[in-house]
């Protein structure tokens, strides 16, 4: 009972991330492929495979497998301004996305199961002052996803596997707006979305093993949000008066990913994963004022993404047999558009290291522990409808810790 | 186990240490030599905004900008600036001392209240106002930004510019408050008292602003062949103190929200008003008919074009009190011209608007082609003599059509513009903060300088009241 009570305390309390690679994807989703390069779609190494391959999910042999945990993301936006010496930096708040898989084995054949894990969100805030505070002062963006699976192990050589999601969150946003001085705007308001999340597994022999996952686009909407202007009262008449609401829709890309992997020995796993983001998907960012087609506060916000391949190593050694150690690696490419780059997803193309660590202190309970550092390659960028300018650098540091239980 | 805590103690220190570091700036001053900089000019460069010279306007008046970026490349001590007193500041209705303007609620003739540019202190002592003004600053001196309001070229010539025997209206009171012998010192050798090794020039703009906006009555275009000699000497005494320098050209004065905010056509009638006016004007019809004129007043229901007066209308000998005629779409109504009257008083249609409200089409040609020459000048004066040359002619015109800088928008609109602050004519923070970059823009380019720009957005627009 006690441990029920803790699982929804974190899903209440968690569930904002950060963004610092890959738009506003979180893939940490699982503490053993935090440290292995975030590589899951090849392994069936637990519950964690409701995300990263509903197909592998038949694979995993125990009847009962619970897996819970969360990240700690420490990030750092830096931004330079292009033709002078004005810095700032972001002050993002601790970022924690979570997960929680359980699995249930009906048969050789099915396993069922169900997880809420946060895959996307963006927590970023800058100085109210800022240079760009005419884009963004502040944002953040959460979503959740709840999704019921169910997987099929074919003659133990494939797993085929799927499950349905909802989406549900919420965003919140100030930017300053330039009418008159220490004017500002917020947005807030809650957000849901249904997609579906389907994989194939493939154990080729006992060493060699691959799959392949597609979890779709889900467009989240956002309907009769909270617009708030703080201005000046004699603007009121101007701007229709102080409160609105507003309509918008933020898509959460597709992916389709390609993962395999093999056991060299006893000790020794290697993996390679290959995952396709469909970033294009996100054209642009619209908001209708007040149901009005012709309100004159709507904007069209272009951002022109572009679809993004993300490779990724993982090496896993059994160093004990109650302890696992590994490490990964992989190349981030922003998915954003070089003209419309803006500072409210600070996207540069990253490297990032993973490190990680199961231990196995009870037959019944794994701990893992995951390290990932991911370092945005400073560039120049430039959001074209503001001519805003600048050179970013991003840093994050994530260290993540989980629990296991197969039963 | 232990190692395991020591892992992670490590890594947690080692988070905290490692911030992205970004490269810096690296600032320099090219083949330049910014150790002193003295600003000479106008109300521009002597931060002049709302209609009144004031602290904070001072202070973010692009020539103070571009120095305190000048200080990252080499400038030494302080940019001396002769700041007023207060806030409030002191600007002129013709000879008459106010304060500056804020934006604030009136009330017509109609009994409706709008927002608009209302003096800040419109009960200010106009004799405090001037006290204030003349009190002199002289002994903070010398001053690097040696701007001074209202100035022409010929007046950094003028000895006794600050002059207060010459009585109201001949002399400059924002020279004489800095100057340490008002009755004969000539503004222009206030630069040499600073030592400087850059110079900025922006002048010319009062040897036609004040002919457009008093509509072409008060104050004369400077004759362009005097201009030339006047800015050619200027340019050479600011030369023979430091060979480097930067000069801008003169702005399409014809874009100001000052002459391109009230309509030309701001009176509505019905129809049958419409009707009566046309009866009393069929007279007026029928004589230019029969003079062979092709002016005509005629009304309709809706908006109308007012009637002003025009001195330039061909009419023969005799027919003096007749020139009067509708104004023409693309003619220019001042800011200034008394909306109350308009409303209440029936000018622009029984009487006809007076003239010093209005550009017509003969004026504004004069300007324009004064302009045009005179930037020629300025052109030719600054490439003879090697100098940094910002066209800020260029650059407004582009700012016409609107263009965005860090968010912020700048056009030539009344407020909303964001360049020009509430007198319509001079700049607002923001739009200081854009005029410094251009001046910024220009000196690296000339001398291999690389001078941090300023960021536009960290400077305030207008304010808008509760």
């Amino acid at each position: 009972m006690k441990r029920i009570y803790y699982f929804l305390m974190l899903l209440a309390i968690f569930g904002t991330s950060n963004i610092y690679a890959g738009g506003y994807q979180v893939r940490l989703q699982g503490n053993k492929q935090n440290g292995f390069g975030l590589i899951g779609t090849p392994l069936n190494n637990g519950a964690g495979s409701i995300f990263y391959n509903p197909g592998a999910l038949s694979f995993v042999d125990n009847k009962i497998n619970v897996d819970v945990g969360a990240s700690f993301i420490m990030s750092n936006v830096a931004y330079r301004s292009l033709d002078g010496d004005y810095t700032a930096e972001s002050d993002n708040p601790l970022g924690t996305p979570f997960y929680l898989y359980t699995s249930y084995k009906i048969s050789d054949l099915i396993s069922v199961g169900v997880a809420a894990y946060t895959p996307y969100g963006s927590s970023l805030v800058w100085d109210k002052d800022w240079a760009g505070k005419f884009l963004i002062q502040d944002i953040s963006l959460e979503a959740i996803y709840i999704q019921p699976t169910i997987s099929f192990n074919i003659d133990d050589v494939f797993g085929v596997g799927v499950g349905f999601v909802y989406s549900f969150g919420g965003a919140n946003i100030n930017k300053a707006i330039n009418l008159s001085n220490n004017s500002s705007v917020n947005l807030e308001g809650k957000a849901s979305g249904i997609g579906f999340n389907v994989g194939l597994f493939f154990k080729a022999t006992d060493e060699l093993k691959f799959g392949v996952d597609y979890r779709s686009k889900i467009n989240m909407k956002l309907d009769d949000g909270n617009v708030t202007f703080n201005i000046p009262g004699s603007l009121e008449p101007i701007l229709g008066g102080k409160d609105h609401t507003f309509d918008t829709e933020l898509p959460l890309p597709g992916n389709l990913d390609f993962g395999v992997s093999y056991q060299m020995n006893d000790k020794l796993m290697l993996a390679f994963e290959l995952d396709w983001v469909m970033w294009s998907t996100y054209k642009q960012l619209d908001f209708t004022f007040d149901n009005d087609e012709e309100s004159p506060l709507n904007s069209s916000n272009p951002r022109e993404y572009k679809d993004t391949f993300t490779p990724r190593l993982g090496i896993e050694y059994k160093l004990l047999d109650n302890l696992t150690v590994r490490g990964g690696y992989y190349y981030d490419p922003t998915p954003t558009n070089e003209k419309y780059f803006t500072p409210e997803t600070v996207s540069l193309n990253s490297n990032a290291f993973t490190l990680g660590l199961t231990w196995s202190p009870l037959e019944f309970m794994d701990i893992d522990i995951s390290y990932l550092q991911t370092m945005g390659k400073q560039s120049e960028k430039t959001y074209e409808p503001a001519n805003f300018s600048g050179l970013y650098k991003t840093v994050a540091y994530v260290p993540g810790f989980g629990l296991s239980f197969k039963f | 186990m232990k190692t395991k805590y020591i892992l992670i103690l490590a890594i947690l220190a080692f988070m905290a240490s490692c911030k992205p570091d970004i490269d810096e700036f690296e600032p320099s001053s090219g083949n330049a030599d910014f150790t002193s900089y003295v600003a000479v000019g106008n109300s521009l460069t002597a931060g002049y905004a709302d209609g009144a010279l004031y602290k904070s306007g001072q202070e973010y008046g692009w020539a103070n900008l571009l120095a305190q970026q000048l200080k990252k490349v080499g400038m030494q001590g302080e940019f001396k600036i002769p700041y007023m007193p207060d806030d409030n500041g002191v600007g002129f209705r013709g000879t008459h001392p106010v304060t500056k303007l804020i934006l604030g609620y009136s009330t017509d003739c109609l009994g409706n209240t709008s927002l608009g540019p209302v003096l800040a202190d419109p009960g200010a002592d106009p004799s405090v106002l001037m006290a204030n003004l003349m009190k002199s600053v002289a002994d903070q001196g010398p001053f690097n930004n040696i701007g001074v309001p209202g100035i022409k070229v010929g007046h950094l010539l003028f000895p006794g510019l600050g002059n207060p025997a010459l009585g109201p209206g001949n002399f400059n009171p924002y020279y004489t408050r800095f100057a340490l012998h008002p009755a004969t010192d000539v503004l222009i050798d206030e630069a040499e008292k600073v030592d400087p090794t850059f110079f900025s020039l922006w002048i010319g703009n009062n040897d036609v602003l004040g002919y457009a906006t008093s509509g072409g009555v008060e104050d004369s275009i400077t004759n362009p062949l005097l201009f030339e000699g006047l800015f050619k000497a200027v340019v050479a005494k600011l030369t023979s103190l430091t060979s480097k320098g930067v000069v801008a050209n003169i702005p399409t004065i014809t874009a100001i929200p000052f002459l391109n905010t009230v309509p030309y056509n701001p009176i509505p009638l019905t129809d049958s008003l419409a009707g009566l006016l046309n009866d009393g004007y069929l007279i007026y019809n029928q004589m230019m008919e029969a003079l062979g004129k092709d002016y005509r007043i005629e009304w309709h229901e809706g908006m109308n074009p007012m009637v002003i007066e025009d001195k330039y209308m061909d009419l023969p000998a005799g027919f003096e009190q007749f020139k009067f005629r509708q104004i023409k779409e693309g003619e220019l109504v001042t800011l200034t011209v008394p909306q109350d009257s308009i409303k209440c008083a029936r000018w622009g249609t029984v009487k006809p608007i007076p003239d010093k409200y209005v550009l017509t089409e003969t004026e504004i040609a004069k300007v324009d082609e004064a302009i045009t020459t005179y930037n020629a000048i300025i052109k030719q004066v600054a490439e003879d003599n090697d100098l940094a040359y910002v066209d800020m002619a260029a650059a407004l015109e582009k700012a016409k059509d609107g263009i965005v800088i860090d968010g912020v928008e700048f056009n030539t609109k009344y407020i909303t513009g964001n360049i020009f602050s509430t007198d319509g004519v001079h700049l607002t923070p923001q739009g200081n903060a854009f005029v410094a970059n251009l001046f910024i823009d220009a000196i690296n380019k000339k001398y291999g300088s690389k001078i941090p720009k300023v960021v536009v957005s960290e400077y305030p627009t207008i304010q808008f009241p509760d």
